[in-house]
C-alpha cells in the first residue's frame, strides 16, 4: 500500500506490506522491517530493530486528515493522504458496465469463498471473507453481474491489493 | 467527629477531600454543576447534589445552594476545598449561621488577611519582616511617586485585594509609574471588586518560599516547615518544593517561628500558608500574604513531614487538639510537585480543553499522582484547567528529580494537550537540577531553551520520524480494513439470513462466526 505522509509540509512517500504480524515499510529508499502487535483501537505497538515503540494515533484516520502519532514522549503531527481515496471519490455505482475485481484491503487469509464462478450475485452480495488483524472481513460484490472467477481458495494468504474475485 | 461532610468543589481537591473522609470513616458529600454530573468527584462521593449551571456564579459559588444542599444531607460540615469560595469569609459565616462546621479559619482571620495592607499591618504588629513599602493603599500618584523614590526603583505594585498575579506591575523607572499604577488599578477594580493598590520595594533575585502552619482550637500552633514555590509561569506556580533547595535548617527555624507568630496574631486555627520572599543575594525573608485555606502544594509537605494535612485540618475543625506537636515534626528526604494542566506549552499555554481519550498515570517507587479526571472525561472550558498533580519523594533532591523524570516520561495523555511535555524539559534542565530557583528561572528557562533546539536531520531523528510515518500507515491501513466490515447494507433480510447461515455450514471448516446483518 502506498501512501503519503506529510509532516511539517515536507511529504514522503511510503510503501508499506502488511502481513498479520509484521509490516515492511520503505520510505525514500529507507527499509525498515517491524514486528506489529495487533492493535486494539488507535493504539499500536512495532518493534523495530529491538526498539520498542509504544504508539498512538490521535485524530481521525481517513486519507488527508490531520492526525498526531504519539511515540513514546514524541509526537508526531501529519497527514497521511492516500492516492486510491482520490480515484475512487466517485462512488462506483451499482449497474456499472464491465468487470469489477474485489481486491484485499490488507494482507490476510482466506477463511471462506461465498461464491463460485458462474453464480449471479446481487450487489453487495458477500464473495469472500479474509481474516486479518484478527478481524473478518466480509468482502462484497461491488456490482450485480456473475462471477466470473474467484482466484483463492480458503486458507489462501493474500497481499493488500491481489485480486480476490471477479465480477462481470 | 462527624458522620458527613460535604465537600464545596470539584476536581482534584475534592478526590482528595473525600479520601480523606473515607480513611476517617466520614461519609463524603459531593456538590457538582451540570457539566460535571458526571466526573469523579461526583462517582467518588456518597451523595451528590446538582447546585446549579455551568458557570462557577451560579454553582460553586452560590452560598445559598450549597449550604441548602448540605442541609439536604445532613452534613455537619463543610470542606470548601481551594478556590471558589475557600477564603470566602461570607460563607464561612454562613456556613456556622446554619448551624454547621467550617473547615477552615475564622472568619475574622480571613478578613484580615484577605486584604494584603490588613495582612501587612498584622504582620508588622507581629514583629515579622516584610518587604519595604506601604501599609496603606496609596492615595494618588504624587504619593507613589515619593514613596518609590525613597524604597528605590525598582518597585512593584500591587492590588490590596489581589492574588493570582491579577492587579502586579513591576515599574523600573518614575517615568513608568503613571501608566502602571493606572493599569494595575483597572485590572484589580475588574478581577476583585476593589482599585486599591500598594506598593513594594522590589527584592533582588527573589524566592518564594511559604512556610506551612497549623494551629487547633486548644493553642497549638505548629510549622511544618517550608515549600519552596519559585518556579512561577505569570506569577502562577507550576513547580513546588519541600524542603526548598537551600535546605537550611536555620533559616526553617526562623522563618517558621515568624509564621507562628503571625498565625497567632489573627488567632488562627486549621491549615494555613505563609508566604515569603527570599533574596538569594541577601538572604533576608520577608512576609508577603497569608492563604487561609490548604495549599494546592500541600501534597509535597506531607510526603516529607508524613502527616495527612486534610485529615489534620478535619480533626482540627471537630474541635480536637493537633495530633502532633512541634517536636514531632521531622523533614525526611525530599518532594517535588508538578501541577499538569490542560495547556499548549508550544501554543503559550493556550487552555485546550476537550475529551480525554487516553489516560495513563504513573506510579512506581516514590510517585503519587492527586487527579480529578478519568479517561473519557471532558476538560471543560469553565474551570480551572488542572487535571492532577504529580508529586515524587525521594531520599535527596537529585533522587525525587529522577524519579519525578520517570513519572512524567510514563504519563500519557490522550485527546487534549498538556503541559506535561514542558516539565519533561524542566526536570532535564541544569539551572532546575542545580536548585538555582528564583521567580526569573521560567524566562531564563525559556533562552536557554531556544538555544538548545535538537537537530531535526541526523539519523536518529530520522528513523524515529520514520517508524512514526509507519505507525500512522499501518493504523490507516488497519482503519481502511475495518471500515469495509463497517460498510455493510444495513436490515438483511431473515430469509437472506438463513440462507448464508447454510451456505456457511457447508463450507465452514472452522467454527462459524456470526454475521453482522
Amino acid at each position: 500500500m502506498k501512501l503519503l505522509a506529510a509532516i511539517n509540509g515536507a511529504e514522503t512517500e511510503v510503501n508499506i506490506h502488511l502481513e498479520t504480524e509484521s509490516v515492511h515499510a520503505e520510505i525514500d529508499s529507507r527499509v525498515y522491517d517491524v514486528r506489529l502487535q495487533p492493535a486494539d483501537g488507535n493504539r499500536l505497538l512495532l518493534i523495530s530493530a529491538g526498539q520498542v515503540l509504544d504508539c498512538r494515533i490521535e485524530g481521525e484516520l481517513r486519507s488527508g486528515a490531520a492526525i498526531e502519532v504519539v511515540m513514546g514522549t514524541n509526537r508526531y503531527p501529519m497527514v497521511i493522504t492516500d492516492p486510491k481515496r482520490w480515484r475512487s471519490a466517485s462512488p462506483a455505482g451499482a449497474h456499472t458496465s464491465g468487470a469489477a475485481s474485489i481486491v484485499a484491503p490488507m494482507p490476510g487469509k482466506i477463511v471462506r469463498i461465498l461464491a463460485q464462478a458462474g453464480d449471479q450475485v446481487e450487489v453487495g452480495a458477500g464473495i469472500v471473507v479474509v481474516e486479518a488483524m484478527k478481524m473478518q472481513n466480509e468482502l462484497k460484490s461491488p456490482k450485480a453481474g456473475q462471477v466470473a472467477a474467484i482466484k483463492v481458495e480458503v486458507g489462501t494468504t493474500v497481499n493488500g491489493g491481489d485480486v480476490l474475485a471477479v465480477i462481470e | 467527629m462527624f458522620r458527613k461532610i460535604l465537600i464545596a468543589n470539584r476536581g482534584e481537591i475534592a478526590v482528595r477531600i473525600i479520601r480523606a473522609c473515607r480513611d476517617l470513616n466520614i461519609s463524603p458529600v459531593a456538590v457538582y454543576s451540570e457539566p460535571d454530573a458526571a466526573a469523579l468527584h461526583v462517582r467518588m462521593a456518597d451523595e451528590a447534589f446538582l447546585i446549579g449551571p455551568a458557570a462557577s456564579a451560579e454553582s460553586y459559588l452560590n452560598i445559598q445552594r450549597i449550604i441548602a444542599a448540605a442541609k439536604m444531607a445532613n452534613a455537619e460540615a463543610i470542606h470548601p476545598g481551594y478556590g471558589f469560595l475557600a477564603e470566602n469569609a461570607e460563607f464561612a459565616r454562613a456556613v456556622t449561621n446554619a448551624g454547621l462546621t467550617f473547615i477552615g479559619p475564622s472568619p475574622e482571620a480571613m478578613e484580615v488577611m484577605g486584604s494584603k495592607t490588613n495582612a501587612r499591618r498584622a504582620a508588622v504588629a507581629a514583629g515579622a519582616p516584610v518587604v519595604p513599602g506601604t501599609n496603606e493603599g496609596l492615595k494618588n500618584l504624587a504619593e507613589a511617586e515619593v514613596l518609590a523614590a525613597k524604597f528605590g526603583y525598582p518597585v512593584m505594585l500591587k492590588a490590596a485585594a489581589g492574588g493570582g498575579g491579577k492587579g502586579m506591575r513591576q515599574v523600573a523607572t518614575e517615568s513608568e509609574l503613571r501608566a502602571a499604577l493606572e493599569a494595575a488599578q483597572s485590572e484589580a477594580a475588574a478581577a476583585f471588586g476593589d482599585s486599591e493598590i500598594y506598593l513594594e520595594k522590589v527584592v533582588a533575585r527573589p524566592r518564594h518560599i511559604e512556610i506551612q502552619v497549623f494551629a487547633d482550637q486548644h493553642g497549638n500552633c505548629v510549622h511544618l516547615g517550608e515549600r519552596e514555590c519559585s518556579i512561577q509561569r505569570r506569577h502562577q506556580k507550576v513547580i513546588e518544593e519541600c524542603p526548598s533547595p537551600i535546605n537550611d535548617a536555620d533559616l526553617r527555624q526562623r522563618m517558621g517561628a515568624a509564621a507562628i507568630k503571625i498565625a497567632k496574631a489573627v488567632d488562627y486555627t486549621g491549615a494555613g500558608t505563609v508566604e515569603f520572599l527570599f533574596s538569594d543575594v541577601t538572604r533576608e525573608f520577608f512576609f508577603l500574604e497569608m492563604n487561609t485555606r490548604l495549599q494546592v502544594e500541600h501534597p509535597v509537605t506531607e510526603l516529607v513531614t508524613g502527616f495527612d494535612l486534610v485529615r489534620e485540618q478535619i480533626n482540627v475543625a471537630a474541635g480536637r487538639e493537633l495530633s502532633f506537636r512541634q517536636a514531632d515534626v521531622s523533614w525526611n528526604g525530599h518532594a517535588i510537585e508538578c501541577r499538569v494542566y490542560a495547556e499548549d506549552p508550544e501554543n503559550s499555554f493556550f487552555p485546550s480543553p476537550g475529551q480525554i481519550s487516553f489516560l495513563r498515570v504513573p506510579t512506581g517507587a516514590g510517585i503519587r499522582d492527586d487527579g480529578g479526571v478519568t479517561q473519557g472525561d471532558e476538560v471543560s472550558i469553565f474551570y480551572d484547567p488542572m487535571i492532577s498533580k504529580l508529586a515524587a519523594w525521594g531520599r535527596t533532591r537529585a533522587e525525587a528529580i529522577d524519579r519525578l523524570r520517570r513519572a512524567l516520561d510514563e504519563y500519557a495523555v490522550g485527546g487534549i494537550k498538556t503541559t506535561l511535555p514542558f516539565f519533561r524539559e524542566i526536570v532535564r534542565d541544569e539551572e532546575f537540577i542545580a536548585g538555582q530557583l528564583d521567580t526569573g528561572f521560567i524566562p531564563r528557562f525559556y533562552e536557554r531553551r531556544a538555544d538548545r533546539r535538537p537537530p531535526s536531520d541526523n539519523p536518529a531523528a530520522v528513523r524515529q520520524r520514520d517508524l512514526a510515518i509507519i505507525a500512522a500507515a499501518v493504523a490507516y491501513a488497519q482503519a481502511q480494513g475495518a471500515l469495509a466490515t463497517n460498510h455493510q447494507p444495513p436490515a438483511n433480510s431473515k430469509w437472506k439470513l438463513a440462507g448464508r447461515a447454510a451456505t456457511l455450514k457447508r463450507s465452514a471448516t472452522e467454527p462459524s462466526e456470526p454475521f453482522n446483518g
